[in-house]
């Protein structure tokens, strides 16, 4: 029978720590969290970085905290998620490589 | 029970450091390739001739901006909140890069030309208007200026380039006049003053500013057939003598009307004046690049940036640096105009590595082929289209006139 894909998913948030399967759900829950920062517009706020207000409605401090988040999200998409799904395939490959020796 | 957890406890232990290897693994073979998702050809950004693609995209976002007046407050209103410098300076490497533009695309001159007058008669109009502590920093009024009247050589050396870089791309007459005379308030200030040195706040002169000011009496020069070379050339000798960083030998970025430096180099201010040192003194020009770039440029697997002080000067964080990024001392102000550094003096390598950077770390926005970096502002995006752009105007100047 085809599991449905509600299914796989909950399985694959109860994969073991450090498992392949980890490794994926991780990268796929950052991915989704840059996706939320990036829809809510919080790229605009990184002007912070050139010490700029993002927006001229929320303070200074709110503008900067929101830009970086924006900052940390997306430098985990950028170096942690490449990462973790190319560590995934490693620790995949290494397991198929013990059970088959 | 006590077995049993152990097994378990032992069996998580070598799953986490197999983990932890294969995440080490995945990490060597990543962080020395990131860069190259975003290093492209020096040729998107600069070219010798027409419009790189890079040049092309931040101008019609510049260009809209002087066309859509909501926008255009928008985001003047936000730089001005942190620095009213800016909106000079953004106009100023606005003005700048659409005449070399209109010398690189002569077919889009008219429409350049629009703009650029646009901007030079609300620069003027509004510095007549409002005087000129609407483009300085507040702590201009904290104390008078030495020198009276009041005036600034960061107002007048920016229009003062502006109004001659316009009538390089085509004359005017009425900015002849009003260039002669930004000119001759200039002069006037230099000749004044024994150093050569003059306010841009009060007792407090910036080598940017002198450099950019010194460009323009150049361009003067050169469009009107007045000669002020034995003026430049002091200049530049008492540069050399007075205001070189005793470990760097770089510039200064600001001393006061005594010539005693008030800070060391900074990378918010060399790039720009090694550029503008081009026209003045070919050798020395060279000279601050190449240190510049030894003492403030650093590539970090395959991204480059500027430090904004060399390692023998340290200096707290100001409105021209920006955030420096701790470790690397990197900072957004003086990586913006390192690309200037790179591009005047054909440094493609650093050029292809901070545009890399730029890429990566200034989130890049382009929308209906209008391109914006969300982590600069109006006049960080300025200074990078000038720096795609720039070489035309100082080549022709450098060239003699036939007259």
């Amino acid at each position: 029978m085809k599991r449905s894909l509600f299914r796989r998913c909950v399985d694959l948030c109860r994969a073991q720590f450090c498992s392949p399967k980890d490794f994926v759900v991780r990268a796929a829950l950052l991915v989704v969290l840059f996706v939320i920062a990036h829809v809510a517009g919080l790229r605009e706020y990184t002007s912070f970085l050139s010490g700029t207000a993002g927006s001229l409605e929320v303070s200074w401090r709110w503008g900067a905290f929101l830009g970086l988040c924006y900052l940390a999200l997306y430098l985990a998409v950028v170096i942690l998620v490449p990462i973790l799904l190319l560590a995934a395939t490693l620790l995949a490959g290494w397991e198929h490589f013990r059970a088959k020796c | 029970m006590t077995a049993m957890g152990d097994d378990w406890m032992n069996a998580l232990l070598k799953r986490v450091c197999i983990g932890v290897v294969a995440l080490f693994a995945a990490a060597a073979i990543w962080l020395p390739c990131v860069h190259l998702v975003f290093t492209g050809s020096p040729a998107n950004f600069h070219r010798p001739e027409g419009l790189s693609p890079k040049a092309r995209q931040l101008a019609a976002r510049h260009l809209a901006l002087w066309t859509e007046p909501d926008l255009k407050r928008g985001e003047l209103d936000r730089m001005r909140a942190s620095n009213a410098e800016w909106d000079s300076m953004g106009r100023s490497f606005l003005v700048w890069s659409l005449a070399n533009m209109g010398l690189r695309e002569p077919a889009s001159k008219a429409a350049y030309l629009k703009v650029i007058d646009q901007i030079i008669d609300e620069t003027v109009r509004l510095e007549a208007q409002e005087g000129i502590y609407f483009f300085l920093m507040p702590y201009a009024k904290a104390q008078p200026y030495v020198t009276q009247p009041a005036r600034s050589l960061f107002v007048d050396g920016e229009i003062a380039l502006m109004l001659a870089c316009r009538r390089v791309l085509e004359e005017k007459p009425e900015y002849q006049r009003a260039l002669a005379e930004r000119v001759r308030l200039i002069v006037g200030r230099l000749e004044r003053s024994r150093l050569f040195a003059v306010e841009s706040y009060p007792d407090e002169c910036w080598t940017f500013d002198h450099a950019v000011a010194h460009a323009a009496i150049r361009l003067a020069d050169y469009l009107d057939g007045t000669d002020h070379s034995a003026l430049l050339r002091q200049w530049v000798s008492i540069a050399k003598e007075k205001l070189l960083h005793r470990q760097s030998s770089l510039l200064v970025s600001s001393f006061n009307l005594d010539g005693a430096p008030l800070d060391g180099p900074e990378g918010s201010t060399i790039w720009m004046v090694a550029h503008c040192l081009q026209l003045l003194d070919e050798d020395f020009a060279r000279d601050q690049y190449e240190r510049a770039r030894r003492e403030l440029g650093r590539t970090l697997c395959g991204f480059s940036f500027a430090r904004e002080w060399p390692a023998s000067w340290r200096s707290p964080m100001d409105i021209d640096s920006g955030p420096v990024i701790p470790v690397l001392g990197a900072s957004a102000g003086a990586s913006g105009m390192a690309f200037i550094g790179a591009a005047a003096f054909h440094d493609d390598s650093f050029l292809r590595s901070l545009a890399a950077s730029l890429e990566f770390a200034a989130f890049p926005s382009c929308q209906d082929g209008r391109l914006k970096y969300c982590a600069s502002n109006q006049v960080g995006d300025a200074a990078l289209l000038y720096a795609t752009v720039l070489g035309p105007i100082w080549e022709k100047v450098k060239t003699p006139r036939k007259l």
